[in-house]
């Protein structure tokens, strides 16, 4: 699979040459120096664009055959993601923003269980708060619990700590892998801490767009 | 989870939608669209009474709702109508004729009425002993003032109208019909119409008017009017075809749409500006959405849920403000406004709701399509694509009302032909003084702003465009107003003449005006009067030839008032030729373009059935409701000086020479006076109440400009907050940012103020000629306050946003 973009009239090569699987209930770290392409194959992994040339193949789906629509009901159905700067809803509460992605899938509002994933990440009576409210930790607290909140085969987490201090890093972390063993996702963990991703079972790097190692 | 209802999920989609109107980024999109509604409500509703005020003025001027106006007598068909469409009607009939007293005579306008009369305005008598009445009844006779000296009675004497003997039974102090040609007025008498048999007036042959007033709801009298056409001799006279109120009535309801018109502009870029924003702020959570799975459709849903919240709060808020805003704007219009308020009904409202949608559905809903196009990946990588304009067909659907309201109003396409303009010039000046400026040394500040501004022109220009734009509607709406009253004052001033002296004779000329001289009495030239008619336009038939272009000309149909003069008056402005003294004749240009007529034509004339022609030397423009002795021909000396005439002279009597008056009217028996003191305070309280109305609405449009652009430069503030909280985080001193702001601000004040003064002057010249047929002229006052109107507004703006903007990064 590769991945190229038209950039001021050339073609400028983001991925190329890249071919791996991943298994069911794996964990997985894509590492890299930053402008190695690591995000850019988050995007592909998930369905949130498709590769210029090859295929990815997401839960038995060839991704380039299916239109926007049906890539984001594959991930509404199975995908969940922590990204970097937790993107929770400024206007929405603790609570609601982890209903959100069950309400879009039409699956109604099913806040006894959000309130019971707000307690898992150590957030019970905080539910009515406003992002602005919380810390940065706190947010991504939320962002977890968000994340598993339709209990996805997989969740990819860009970065989750970046924005974060080393302590609380170290405790969303721990959260992020005790979340994933109970729930029995699959991690797809983008970072260049590799002290961080020494704790995936499996580990891709890579270097100017080529994936560079397996281990 | 399969116990969880999914309806749940739209409440909590509705609840998000409802904070997002009150504490999100959608509040601004919110006020604006309320205050479109407020304003349109507001305005239109008082646009409503105001102009019902206006007509009700307009009718008391002429007695009734309706009058029909006859040299014949009236079609009993017309009054049974009448009667069918429930309206009420009372008869007057108008007659010429000799009054005599026990020691005088005098020829006096007698109008015979129905105890119903009149229908609107006020009819003030006063009888024996200051008892007041408002009605004619059987057997009495009322006199003009004048009469008393005139005919050297009192009340209680008797007076013969024609050859009935009548007791008088006291003065007219105040009648609502006025007539505003002074050779057309006499000194009237009332009489009830049961007596007019007894006069003998009325016989085959005489010359009558007969006059049927009507009252009624506007629909019956549009019908009256439509199933009885006018025949010869005959005419409807209604408040839009009335002389001097109407061209009052019909201005200012030009105005007061403008005002809306302007109004509604301006909110809309308001709206266009914060809706670019809402969009913009909301493209983050758009991809986080459609990163967790949200559909088109879901999206779709959920962002027009909001808009149809935001539109139904906007609505009903807006209503309600409306409401309260048309209260608050008649407060100074109490003492003018009838104690009892006509209602406006449903009408303003649909008005206001109408143009929201029409306005908001492009504003709102093509950022918003755009925003359903933000790709999932956004959440991720920032994608810098080029803006779509595929939704751009949304903005049709205002275009076409827009055309399908306006399309036939002159005076709205030159509001939109000045933006065109403004916006040409704005760019070119813009590019000229981002030119000049880039190349003089500055400091850092300055240099920085500079650059701010070149590197994003697109955001710059629609920022300063909507600044000029908005700063010129609202100049142009304080600056019409002015013209227009200054118009009305300049025709009419408090100090016009308020009597006519007519039929003076040649030899007591002199003497007459050495009187009013002598008495320090403000008084026109004095002229001479010949009566006669046109006969021949270029040897050809005058009637013939009239009938090419309007087969009616009131001038041909009957004698008219001639003079010669040395020059002309200083208050007829020459619109084509030059004034020659020598076998020449100087016509009005209303009258020439009826007649087709123009310089160089010959004109054949009889005087006493003498014959003569004249060179037309010049066409000019009269006022003729300006209380100045005017006429359709002046000829130049030479063509009718030996002809015989009586001599006119106009002249201003205040409460101090009403003594002198009466002594003039003792001392030249044979000399008319025709007292207009009524009249013009009639026209001069109708030019207050209307001064009123058209200042408070200015204001209130200026009010909302100012709003709008304070609106729109806090907006625009709050834009930078990012990048200015970078600079104070990477350590850029709080008076670096902030005079970096100063000069940005500064710089866009000082561009959009010029740019608005050019483009209001531009807009204001087409509008004041065109639009208004009056004078334009050049608004110094304006080039001054306009960029400082801008500045001090950018000021508040910026003092107001500054504090925040430059927190630091926490």
């Amino acid at each position: 699979m590769a991945k190229s973009v038209l950039s001021n009239e050339t073609e400028l090569s983001i991925l190329e040459d890249i071919s791996f699987e991943i298994s069911s209930g794996e964990t997985i770290a894509i590492i890299g120096t930053s402008g190695a392409g690591k995000s850019t194959l988050m995007t592909l992994l998930a369905g949130l664009d498709i590769p210029s040339s090859g295929e990815i193949e997401l839960l038995g789906q060839p991704l380039s055959l299916l239109d926007e629509e049906q890539r984001a009901k594959i991930r509404s159905e199975s995908i969940g993601f922590v990204f970097q700067n937790f993107l929770l809803i400024p206007s929405l509460n603790a609570l609601e923003n982890v209903t959100l992605p069950a309400v879009l899938r039409g699956d109604g509002e099913d806040t006894a269980k959000a309130r019971r994933l707000l307690q898992s990440v150590g957030l019970s009576g905080r539910e009515t708060h406003l992002p602005a409210q919380l810390s940065g930790g706190e947010q991504q607290r939320v962002a977890l619990a968000r994340a598993f909140m339709t209990q996805p085969e997989i969740l990819f987490a860009d970065e989750p700590t970046g924005n974060l201090d080393q302590h609380t890093a170290e405790n969303i972390i721990d959260l992020l892998f005790a979340m994933n063993r109970d729930h029995g996702t699959t991690l797809v963990l983008i970072t260049h801490d590799t002290v961080l991703a020494g704790r995936c079972e499996r580990l891709l790097t890579i270097d100017a767009g080529r994936l560079v190692e397996q281990q | 989870m399969k116990n969880i209802n999914p309806s749940t999920g739209y409440k909590m989609v509705f609840r998000w939608s409802w904070r997002e109107i009150w504490s999100g980024q959608l509040w601004p999109v919110t006020a604006a669209l309320t205050l479109i509604v407020a304003c349109v409500v507001a305005l239109s509703a008082l646009a409503v009474r105001v102009e019902k005020v206006m007509t009700d003025q307009g009718r008391s001027m002429m007695a009734a709702d309706l009058v029909f106006h006859s040299a014949n007598p009236v079609p009993q068909l017309l009054l049974s109508d009448a009667q069918d469409l429930e309206l009420s009607v009372s008869r007057q009939i108008r007659f010429q004729t000799m009054a005599f007293s026990d020691n005088n005579m005098q020829l006096v306008s007698a109008k015979a009425v129905q105890s119903s009369y009149p229908l609107r305005g006020d009819l003030v008598l006063t009888g024996a002993a200051g008892l007041q009445k408002s009605s004619v009844q059987p057997g009495e006779l009322w006199l003009a003032e004048r009469l008393f000296s005139l005919l050297d009675v009192k009340v209680g004497d008797i007076v013969a109208v024609g050859d009935a003997d009548l007791q008088v039974s006291g003065r007219i102090e105040a009648q609502p019909e006025l007539a505003y040609n002074p050779f057309r007025t006499m000194p009237s008498v009332f009489i009830h119409y049961s007596d007019l048999d007894k006069t003998g007036a009325v016989q085959l042959g005489s010359r009558v008017q007969y006059r049927i007033f009507f009252n009624g709801e506007n629909d019956a009298l549009t019908q009256l009017q439509q199933d009885h056409q006018a025949q010869t001799g005959d005419s409807w006279i209604s408040e839009k075809n009335q002389g001097r109120s109407a061209d009052l009535i019909i201005k200012a309801k030009q105005y007061l749409s403008l005002t809306i018109l302007m109004v509604i502009l301006m909110a809309s870029v308001t709206l266009v500006l914060t809706c670019r924003h809402y969009a913009a702020s909301r493209a983050e959570s758009v991809a986080m959405l459609k990163s967790m799975g949200a559909g088109r459709s879901w999206l779709r849903s959920w962002l027009f849920s909001q808009a149809a919240i935001m539109f139904l709060c906007s609505l009903f808020f807006g209503s309600l403000f409306g409401i309260a805003l048309e209260l608050l704007l008649r407060l100074p219009l109490q003492g003018i406004l009838p104690d009892v308020l006509p209602g406006y009904g449903w009408k303003p409202f649909a008005f206001g709701c109408s143009v929201s949608l029409l306005i908001g559905l492009p504003a709102l809903g093509i950022p918003l399509l755009r925003l359903l196009d933000t790709p999932a990946i956004a959440v991720l990588q920032k994608q810098a694509g080029k803006a779509s304009k595929k939704h751009w067909w949304l903005a049709s659907a205002p275009a076409a009302a827009f055309l399908l309201f306006y399309g036939g109003s002159a005076l709205v396409w030159m509001v939109c032909l000045g933006l065109i303009l403004l916006f040409l010039v704005l760019a070119g000046i813009s590019y000229a003084l981002l030119h000049l400026l880039s190349r003089g040394k500055w400091g850092a500040a300055m240099k920085l702003a500079l650059s701010r501004i070149k590197r994003s022109p697109q955001t710059s220009m629609m920022q300063l465009a909507a600044l000029s734009g908005s700063l010129m509607l609202l100049a142009v709406i304080w600056l019409v107003r002015a013209d227009l009253l200054g118009d009305w004052q300049q025709t009419l001033p408090p100090d016009a003449a308020n009597v006519f002296a007519i039929n003076i004779a040649p030899e007591e000329q002199q003497q007459y005006l050495q009187e009013l001289d002598n008495n320090s009495i403000e008084r026109s030239d004095a002229y001479p009067i010949i009566r006669g008619r046109l006969t021949h336009i270029n040897d050809l038939n005058a009637k013939d030839k009239a009938a090419e272009n309007d087969p009616d000309v009131h001038a041909l149909r009957r004698e008219i008032n001639f003079t010669w003069a040395e020059k002309l008056p200083v208050y007829n402005d020459i619109t084509a030729g030059k004034w020659t003294p020598k076998n020449s004749v100087s016509i009005e240009a209303t009258l020439a373009a009826d007649l087709g007529v123009s310089v160089g034509d010959k004109l054949s004339f009889s005087v006493n059935s003498q014959l003569f022609s004249a060179r037309v030397n010049s066409i000019r423009s009269v006022q003729w409701q300006s209380m100045k002795p005017n006429f359709y021909f002046i000829f130049s000396k030479d063509m009718i000086e030996q002809m015989p005439a009586t001599w006119l002279v106009s002249f201003r009597i205040d409460e101090k020479q009403i003594p002198v008056l009466n002594q003039l009217a003792r001392d030249y028996p044979t000399v008319t006076l025709l007292d207009f003191r009524t009249m013009g305070e009639k026209i001069q309280s109708m030019l207050v109440q209307i001064t009123w109305s058209l200042s408070v609405l200015g204001g209130l449009g200026v009010i909302s400009g100012i709003l709008l652009i304070f609106t729109l430069l806090r907006l625009s503030l709050k834009q930078r907050q990012n990048e200015i909280t970078l600079y104070r985080t990477l350590g850029a001193s709080r008076k670096s940012i902030s005079q970096t702001l100063w000069s940005e601000y500064g710089v866009m004040a000082a561009a959009a103020g010029a740019a608005a003064v050019a483009g209001a002057e531009a807009l204001l010249f087409s509008l004041v000629k065109w639009g208004f047929q009056l004078q334009p002229s050049i608004h110094i006052g304006m080039w001054f306050a306009l960029p400082a109107l801008a500045v001090v507004i950018v000021f508040i703006s910026l003092k107001s946003v500054i504090q925040q903007l430059l927190k630091p990064l926490k």
